[in-house]
């Protein structure tokens, strides 16, 4: 089984680096549980329509070290729940990173990515071709190619459904 | 070119000849930490059963379990979880660590950081084990892994290595060095990679010093920190270790991606201050600032030395009506030491809250702040709402200038004090 690439708008881009996700959410808000109240809130400080604008598949920018502080995960819950399809950056924290990984949700780390990219630009993921191509602008580039482990997990669809995967194939 | 400690001990762990940074390969810890907390080990424990159909763990000696959140509880939901943790260290023959103290230091304690061993856990600071020459890594969620099978996947990381020289001066603390670290290197200088420390300025800072240093590796981005076990610190481990393991060290001629220079005398003590702990300044630029809090403790400070500075400054002398400062030794162990040398009685004539170990200080389980509040803290981590309201704040800095803000109600150079 293949990933599928990602194909969808920039629904926004981060400029700031080291860039805590739980301002996505607002750290108030973090116990919130209820999906549809915590996407509501998702984005409203960076802009109030942001619910409203995105569609299924848009994508999220970041800048370098993505993730860093003490990220938790209700942040991209939400931001998933919206339709946010992954998140591509100039590079990620190590801890942000393994946590979405194992969410199944695609990251790509791209440097360079927060000047090939405009906001609503349309542009796609080519993971085969480990390439990004900027529709809107008729751009491409290259990004780092994710580990054979962290592809076997998003293809399983996060860290739950690799380990039960291969359990089954071991027993086969 | 030589090998890092990092490249070695991954080797071992994967029952394979030699391995470079860089390399995809699954690895078996040799021991699988965590403490109990909602989300993490009870949803663990269940999936092992109802998704992957394991009743019991197969080499219950590998594991180690620690109950340092929630101590004590405050709801009876939170004993049920605690119950829950208990019962399931019995079913499956696997040691409980509970009432000890910060399951990072007890893991120490107990002889979890035998020097050579590859440990994992999902919680990032348990990275201090480096400080005995053990490679021990926080994998979040993925440590489900560890649980559900024997090895884990792991792609060899790099080393930045950190060359110390020199000696501290006084008024400044193995915390600064660390904030110092991130200052210089930045925020992201290690990401995915392993920070060694070495050279001569290790001899001049105790082990406590440097666990708190490898403590709070990931604020450089890197997977953990490690030192070559040598001395002290080997001595301290070798008696204690769980496990008979050779001792490995990174050769003269290992290859770093990066190697940096610090020399240690010339650091003053430092500040880092809200809402990130990368934002490192001077201390001296904050001195003044009204501070409401105090929190002497955590799983990075809160250990003997930590207590012995606070106690010499605190000695004779009272903490300001209204300031509220929390001493929390960070083990049992540690506590009872302080004890023994009077470190607690002075203290507590001073007007400190000194509290028997627990993690609950540092996340404003307890001791919560309200809107506009203001803390100098030992603790791990300065995000908004860390210790309370997402409208306090929190201020991070060595043990000796929480004892002296303590004194003055506002953020105050230790130095005057010592």
């Amino acid at each position: 089984m293949a990933l599928r690439n990602l194909h969808g708008r920039v629904a926004f881009v981060f400029d700031e680096d080291d860039f805590d996700v739980d301002q996505i959410v607002g750290v108030k808000n973090i116990k919130i549980q209820d999906l549809d109240e915590l996407a509501a809130l998702a984005m409203t400080s960076y802009d109030p329509d942001f619910a409203a604008r995105v569609r299924p598949g848009d994508l999220i920018v970041g800048g370098h070290n993505f993730g860093y502080g003490h990220p938790h995960y209700p942040p991209m819950k939400a931001l998933r729940h919206l339709g946010i399809a992954g998140v591509i950056a100039e590079s990620f924290s190590p801890g942000y990173w393994r946590g979405e990984i194992s969410m199944g949700f695609p990251q790509v780390g791209c440097p360079g990515i927060r000047s090939f990219v405009d906001r609503w630009d349309e542009i796609e993921v080519d993971w085969r071709a480990v390439r990004i191509r900027n529709i809107t602008q008729g751009t491409e580039t290259g990004f780092e190619p994710l580990a054979h482990a962290d592809v076997a997990m998003l293809e399983a669809g996060g860290l739950l459904g690799y380990l039960k995967r291969e359990a089954e194939e071991n027993a086969s | 070119m030589g090998l890092t400690i990092t490249e070695k001990i991954l080797a071992r762990a994967a029952g394979l000849e030699s391995v470079r940074a860089g390399d995809e390969i699954m690895a078996k810890p040799d021991f699988v930490l965590a403490y109990d907390f909602p989300g993490y080990t009870d949803v663990y424990f269940q999936q092992m059963k109802e998704e992957f159909g394991i009743d019991k763990v197969a080499e219950p000696e590998r594991y180690g379990i620690f109950i340092d959140h929630m101590v004590p509880v405050a709801t009876p939901k939170e004993e049920e979880l605690h119950k829950g943790t208990r019962q399931w260290c019995a079913d499956n023959g696997v040691a409980l660590y509970e009432r000890k103290g910060i399951g990072h230091q007890v893991a120490a304690e107990v002889g979890y950081a035998t020097p050579g061993a590859f440990v994992v856990h999902f919680d990032g600071h348990i990275s201090q084990l480096g400080t005995f020459g053990t490679l021990a890594i926080g994998m979040r969620r993925n440590v489900l892994e560890a649980f559900v099978r024997e090895k884990v996947s792991i792609k060899v990381p790099e080393t930045v290595r950190v060359n110390l020289h020199g000696t501290l001066r006084p008024g400044v603390m193995a915390r600064d060095v660390f904030h110092h670290i991130v200052r210089v290197l930045g925020p992201s200088s290690c990401r995915f990679q392993v920070l060694e420390l070495g050279g001569d300025g290790l001899d001049g800072l105790t082990t406590e010093g440097i666990q708190s240093i490898t403590c709070l590796a990931m604020f450089t981005g890197a997977l953990t920190a490690i030192v070559n076990p040598e001395g002290e610190r080997l001595d301290y481990a070798l008696e204690r270790a769980k496990k008979q393991l050779e001792p490995v060290r990174s050769d003269p001629d290992a290859n770093y991606s990066a190697v940096h220079e610090i020399e240690l005398g010339d650091l003053e003590p430092i500040i880092v201050v809200p809402p990130t702990p990368a934002n490192t300044r001077n201390l001296s630029e904050f001195v003044g600032l009204d501070v409401q809090s105090g929190y002497l403790g955590s799983c990075a400070s809160g250990r003997l030395e930590d207590i012995e500075v606070a106690a010499k400054i605190l000695k004779g002398r009272q903490v300001r009506q209204g300031f509220m400062l929390h001493v929390i030794p960070t083990s049992h162990e540690i506590m009872a030491e302080a004890g023994r040398r009077g470190y607690i009685s002075t203290l507590a004539e001073a007007g400190a809250y000194v509290s028997t170990s627990s993690c609950d200080f540092c996340y404003g389980r307890i001791a919560t702040m309200t809107e506009g509040q203001r803390a100098v803290s030992t603790g791990t981590l300065n995000v908004k709402g860390r210790m309370g309201s997402p409208d306090s704040e929190i201020y991070l800095c060595n043990a000796a200038t929480v004892a002296a803000s303590a004194i003055e109600g506002r953020i105050a150079d230790p130095r005057k004090y010592m």
